[in-house]
């Protein structure tokens, strides 16, 4: 297979998933924590493009598609919950959300 | 005529449009109580369907449904309660507010469900539990103008979007593994190897169970339980504890005792593990806790511990045994929760243990109800809960996995300590008479769902063994039978 070799696909995707990990554990601004999970995502997008030209077969670019569209809608529901809590209280803050202690 | 087979996935899913458009309808009987009844319809005529459907595995799509008893035994779990859930929130302040979404949101997030119980692919394994989290989530955020409320909701998704990502990761590995994402060649390709031998297969394993140990609330993946239950609507609490943990249980079977089954000897320990985690995290937690939503919430933790034994055991007994205590984890976990339900209309602080003071001798059929939930729900004998855990028990040691069935006999005795306070609150104790109240009444149908339940969990303990026998076949069409 010519190209770059399906090592460095799996190197950028494990990479960018553990970043977006940290991101979701030490990020506080709800929207930075949707955007780490969104790196979270696409980051097995890339591991399944790339196993899909490993093993020359569509399935993982079919799943990297569909994917795609479900974190959109995820997405959406998170912006949705964002701006509904920012509504309610101008807070931007995951440590201010404490009514629930937890 | 495969696409017949598919039909209940269907009939939801379509259930699921029509009641969302029914407030568009110029009548008002239609605006007001159209979405409620044609969900409730449409649920009904699902489960005539999976009961229609009841028989040798149809495969759909080019096998990426599998229609057979497992998921037509889980879609039945699903419809029940989905139905209960809509019939406790009848004028819920969520529902009424709400009415046209709704019915709506519970039948997407049951087309799910129905989506995972019929898995025969990673993609659709994946889309299913992503149609049913995504309306979780708006349905656990409902009450907009309960600041909890929303918090429950930015934190269930949130937390359940990280669970999703770890899911989709280890996905990812077992096709980059095996260069497929069918169950069934997954199953082949796998065959002869071993956990060790594979790093990639090793890795999806870990991720997998992490994933979906978020979406079951199996410790130490459940941090989040507590908060979220406290804070959704009630009646979504419930069909989170129950509906939802039974998709993510269908979801550890397909893919592991149906799926990963030939290289079961390793992945047994880690499921092992996070099984023992729950169990003890949740007992212990919950002997703290005051708040009744709370407590069902850890109570929850453990008993996906206990469900997850029969998965550690991978074998058809096992599931078997996984499939029984889903059925009476169900009616006991529905009669708690409207037992809950009930009693926060009639008083302020009605979700604390508090509220429930000598509620009992003022109620005794709801007070008998909640004492065979509770009872159950630790596992006495003879009831639906006992005989359950003791299948799962079984399983276990026959799995050489003597010491898991150990630690879910003292998580047993353990819990002991909270649920018999409950009942020693409803029965014993006494309200102070300053105590607040509010004096809404409960719609007939809530206290027809809470004795029913009641009546499920004697029920599927007299009959046992026509259910088991159920069990006993869905859990062999797991493996293609």
């Amino acid at each position: 297979m010519s190209g770059v070799p399906l090592f460095w696909y799996l190197m950028l995707s494990f990479g960018l998933f553990g970043l977006g990990l940290v991101g979701v554990m030490r990020r506080r601004n709800p929207l930075l924590m949707l955007l780490a999970v969104e790196l979270m995502l696409n980051s097995a997008n890339i591991a399944l493009v790339g196993f899909a030209r490993q093993w020359n077969n569509t399935d993982g670019q079919i799943f990297a598609l569909v994917v795609m569209a479900v974190a959109a809608a995820e997405v959406v529901i998170g912006l949705g919950l964002v701006v509904a809590v920012f509504r309610q209280r101008l807070a931007l803050n995951v440590d201010e959300m404490s009514s629930l202690k937890g | 005529m495969n696409l017949a087979a598919t039909t209940p996935i269907l009939i939801v899913g379509a259930g699921a449009t029509i009641s969302l458009s029914m407030g568009l309808l110029p009548w008002r009987f239609a605006q007001r109580h159209g979405p409620t009844i044609v969900a409730l319809v449409g649920l009904l005529a699902a489960a005539v369907m999976s009961l229609v459907f009841w028989g040798d595995r149809i495969e759909a799509f080019d096998g990426s449904l599998h229609i057979d008893r497992f998921s037509m035994l889980l879609n039945l779990i699903f419809i029940t309660a989905a139905i209960a859930v809509i019939l406790l929130s009848i004028r819920e302040p969520g529902a009424v507010d709400r009415r046209g979404e709704y019915a709506s949101l519970i039948l997407f997030s049951t087309a799910g469900m129905m989506l995972v119980g019929a898995a025969g692919d990673l993609i659709v394994l994946f889309v299913g539990i992503e149609l049913l989290s995504v309306a979780l989530y708006v349905l656990a955020a409902l009450e907009v103008w309960r600041e909890r409320s929303l918090e429950s909701g930015l934190k269930y998704l949130i937390v359940g979007a990280v669970g999703s990502s770890i899911l989709l990761y280890g996905f990812a590995l077992l096709y980059g593994a095996t260069g497929t994402t069918r169950l069934g060649e997954i199953a082949e390709a796998l065959s002869g190897s071993t956990l060790t031998g594979e790093p990639l297969v090793f890795g999806a394993v870990v991720l997998i169970v992490a994933g979906l140990g978020f979406k079951a609330s199996a410790a130490p993946f459940h941090m989040w339980t507590p908060d979220v239950y406290e804070g959704a609507p009630t009646p979504i609490t419930a069909f989170m504890s129950t509906a939802t943990k039974a998709a993510a249980l269908a979801a550890f079977l397909r893919v592991f005792t149906g799926g990963l089954v030939e290289i079961e000897a390793d992945w047994d320990l880690i499921i092992g593990v996070v099984a023992a985690a729950a169990i003890i995290v949740g007992n212990i937690a919950a002997l703290v806790q005051d708040n009744m939503k709370r407590l069902l919430a850890y109570s929850s933790v453990a008993q996906a511990g206990y469900l997850l034994i029969g998965v550690a055991a991978g074998s058809i007994q096992g599931a078997e045994a996984t499939l029984y205590y889903l059925l009476a984890y169900l009616v006991m976990t529905l009669a708690a929760f409207a037992i809950v339900i009930i009693r926060e209309r009639e008083v302020i602080d009605g979700d604390t243990v508090g509220a429930l003071a000598g509620y009992a001798r003022r109620r005794p059929v709801h007070g008998a109800v909640l004492t065979l939930a509770m009872l159950s729900l630790a596992g006495f004998p003879p009831l639906s809960g006992f005989l359950g855990k003791f299948l799962l028990f079984g399983s276990a040691v026959e799995a050489d996995m003597i010491w898991l069935a150990v630690i879910g006999a003292i998580g047993s005795i353990i819990s002991l300590g909270y649920y018999l306070r409950v009942l020693g609150v409803a029965w014993f104790g006494d309200r102070p008479q300053s105590a607040a109240e509010q004096g809404l009444e409960s719609p007939r149908l809530a206290g027809l769902v809470t004795v029913a339940s009641g009546l499920a969990i004697v029920a599927l303990a007299v009959a046992a063994s026509p259910v088991l026998d159920a069990c006993r076949s869905a859990a062999e069409s797991l493996l293609g039978a």
